[in-house]
């Protein structure tokens, strides 16, 4: 998964585009968000569906971001993308649907990305087939219908 | 009905049809007047009468020696005004293809931006002209309603173009609207006003040239 | 009908986890330009709601608002938006049919007086009583005031039901007219388009499920989320505009350099809709980009604005025939003025060797 770069499928333009100088901007203000994270654990996420950012612009963002130690794939209503940047805290969350094209990707800066913490509510119901499952017989299809 | 669509179809209409009478009315009302006898002996060696009417406006594109110094500025602005109106109206590619559903022909048109710069020129000329006439005491008390309509209806489509390219101030359709109706306002007043003088400047010039050159009067 | 369940309880019945519902509410937040950190709170509230009772009327219309719905988007995530609401009513989707589909409908009415949310695709005929559309004899005029009057709030999905559309296109041989003609005493919402875009129709009503009220709308009841920016001030070819490159006709070098498509008599400057952002197809493409100039169909009256190739800054009006008329007038004026000078001047020249010979002895 991200082996090279691409533009997201967010084909706003000519793929070549130009850069236009907002990834500096978005990448200034990561830097503002994180700083904040650092200080007073106040978390964050910057929508980049909703920017204007050139495909040009987006592969200037993610090279200058990077990737870091952690990445991870859901697999959930379509494929989904996390990983963490070059830049502990910094979290690239790319959302694709079924069909593989892009639903919404953003920057999240938190510990840890809210996509990949479960749920209290999915815990509490795996539990419970868990309990179900265990009392049953091994061979039986255990999933849940 | 928007007021776009008011403006593009109904104001459209109606100004061009007022246009098209005024200009047809006052030019032939003009032209078939019965012509003066000419009394006086033609003088000799003076040119015929085109090239004395092709004479003066030639000598009156420049005002003359004693005049030069009082006039330079208004000629100047005057020049840069009607240039950069010219440009203007002739240049945008919007313009272009407006003139072009009106008359079927069309040119390449300018880049925007020099567009807009001259446009902006054009609106400081403006500016300017309406300040000398309200500075200048003799200009101030010569100047009439005609003048000053005139002056406005030929400055408010540019002030609202450059709003419209600029989408500034309001949704971009109600300045084109806007911008629309202040050329409809425009033709609307051009025959019955002194924009007329786009047109008769040729016969009031013309005339006067080949009236006085043949008496061997150079003015 | 699982109406008290809550949503929460009915993904997880589904086996559908908080994840799955995260990442719809985050393509939605994405969508509706919330703030990116509202699609936790989203998730929360709409796992926490009831699902909203909607009752769907078909009226003059083609059926392209459902299938932008239904078709548009892809399984799982997508459809979540059925997992959000109960689709109590809805004639093309359902099974039941003829006196079946009317009794839904009443039982579906009676079930969630009050409760329900009504949304309309098509325009109403109202001339010689709306006899011109009618399911099993009900005039849509009077099926319309009979289930609007306890709905909750209305909302019109596709231009015909919020401007009128085609129906409403000169001569508007039915009368038609737009559901907030009729509907005057409950909030009406327009979504316009032809089609709407499905993320628009979904995300509307998320919103009033998961806010428990409506979007803010702007000065046609249009959410302002999908229809706050006009297409041009989205598009991506806008730079081409601000620097005066225009294609001329659909194959011309401009038009393979990609240039703007405004001397094609593209609307985008004029229509506002999300489909410069949002785009079709699940973010595919969208008109322009596929080098069609926007027809400006979210716009009331689209089909009536002088012609869909005629540039914006041109007139609409029959002006070369009105042109010819009006030259012909004012020459007639023009030479009846001359005439006139020219008679005075031989009157008074006449009156003038009168009284010359006159006065001679």
């Amino acid at each position: 998964m991200n082996a090279e770069p691409t533009d997201g499928g967010f084909r706003n333009g000519p793929l070549t585009g130009p850069l236009t100088g907002l990834a500096e901007a978005v990448f200034g203000e990561i830097a503002a968000r994180l700083q904040a994270l650092a200080d007073s654990g106040e978390e964050s996420v910057i929508d980049l569906r909703s920017l204007p950012l050139t495909p040009g612009d987006r592969r200037e963002l993610e090279e200058r971001l990077g990737h870091g130690e952690v990445c991870a794939g859901l697999d959930v209503g379509g494929l989904s993308e996390v990983w963490e940047c070059g830049y502990a805290g910094v979290w690239w969350v790319r959302h694709l649907g079924e069909d593989g094209m892009p639903r919404s990707e953003h920057i999240e800066i938190a510990a840890v990305p809210a996509i990949l913490v479960t749920h209290a509510g999915d815990i509490a119901s795996a539990a419970a087939r868990l309990q179900r499952d265990a009392a049953r017989p091994a061979k039986e299809d255990t999933r849940h219908a | 009905m928007t007021l776009l669509d008011v403006a593009r179809g109904p104001a459209l209409e109606f100004a061009f049809a007022v246009f098209a009478i005024g200009v047809a009315w006052r030019l032939l009302s003009v032209l078939l007047l019965p012509w003066a006898t000419e009394r006086s002996a033609k003088r000799p060696g003076t040119p015929s009468r085109a090239m004395g009417a092709i004479g003066l406006f030639v000598r009156h594109l420049w005002p003359a020696g004693p005049f030069r110094r009082n006039a330079l500025f208004i000629t100047l602005n005057s020049y840069v005004f009607h240039l950069g109106l010219a440009i203007v109206v002739f240049g945008l590619a919007q313009h272009i293809v407006f003139l072009q559903n009106a008359f079927g022909v069309s040119w390449p048109s300018l880049p925007s931006g020099v567009v807009y710069v001259v446009a902006v020129i054009t609106l400081a000329t403006l500016a300017a002209a309406l300040a000398h006439r309200l500075t200048s005491p003799v200009l101030r008390l010569l100047s009439t309603f005609n003048d000053y309509m005139s002056w406005f209806v030929t400055a408010a489509p540019v002030a609202t173009g450059l709003l419209a390219v600029s989408h500034l101030w309001a949704p971009y359709e109600t300045l084109l609207a806007i911008h629309i109706l202040s050329v409809a306002l425009l033709l609307a007043w051009f025959p019955f006003g002194k924009l007329m003088h786009s047109f008769l400047v040729f016969l009031t010039r013309s005339e006067t040239g080949a009236f006085y050159s043949r008496r061997g009067v150079e003015i | 009908m699982p109406e008290r369940e809550t949503i929460g309880d009915v993904l997880a019945r589904r086996g559908v986890s908080r994840r799955a519902l995260l990442k719809y509410t985050s393509t939605l937040a994405s969508v509706m330009a919330l703030a990116p950190a509202a699609s936790r709170a989203m998730a929360d509230a709409l796992a926490k709601a009831h699902r909203q009772s909607v009752i769907w009327l078909s009226f003059q219309e083609c059926t392209g608002c459902t299938e932008s719905l239904t078709r548009s988007f892809n399984p799982n995530i997508g459809d979540l938006i059925f997992d959000v609401i109960s689709l109590d009513y809805h004639e093309t989707l359902q099974a039941a049919s003829g006196f079946a589909a009317e009794a839904a409908r009443e039982a579906a009415i009676a079930a969630n007086k009050g409760k329900f949310v009504l949304v309309v695709d098509g325009s109403v005929s109202t001339k010689d009583g709306g006899i011109y559309s009618t399911v099993a004899g009900k005039t849509n005029l009077q099926l319309l005031q009979e289930t609007a009057k306890d709905a909750l709030a209305v909302i019109a999905v596709g231009t015909c039901a919020s401007f009128g559309g085609l129906p409403h296109a000169d001569p508007n041989p039915t009368g038609a007219v737009p559901v907030s003609d009729i509907v005057k005493d409950k909030p009406v919402i327009n979504i316009p388009g032809c089609p709407p875009i499905a993320e628009a129709i979904a995300g509307t009503v998320a919103y009033i499920v998961t806010f428990g009220k409506l979007p803010d709308l702007d000065q046609r009841n249009r959410p302002r989320a999908f229809y706050g920016d006009a297409i041009h001030d989205r598009c991506y070819r806008r730079p081409f505009y601000d620097q005066g490159l225009f294609a001329a006709s659909f194959d011309d070098e401009g038009a393979r350099k990609g240039w703007c498509l405004y001397e094609l008599g593209c609307k985008g400057p004029v229509t506002y809709n999300a489909c410069a952002t949002i785009k079709w197809n699940g973010g595919v493409s969208y008109p322009i980009q596929s080098g069609h100039g926007c027809l400006g169909c979210s716009e009331p009256d689209f089909w009536d604005k002088g012609g869909f190739y005629k540039p914006l800054s041109t007139n609409t009006g029959n002006d070369a025939e009105i042109v010819g008329a009006a030259v012909a007038a004012g020459a007639a004026v023009g030479v009846a003025s001359a005439l006139i000078a020219r008679h005075r001047k031989r009157k008074a020249q006449t009156a003038k060797a009168a009284a010359k010979t006159e006065g001679q002895p």
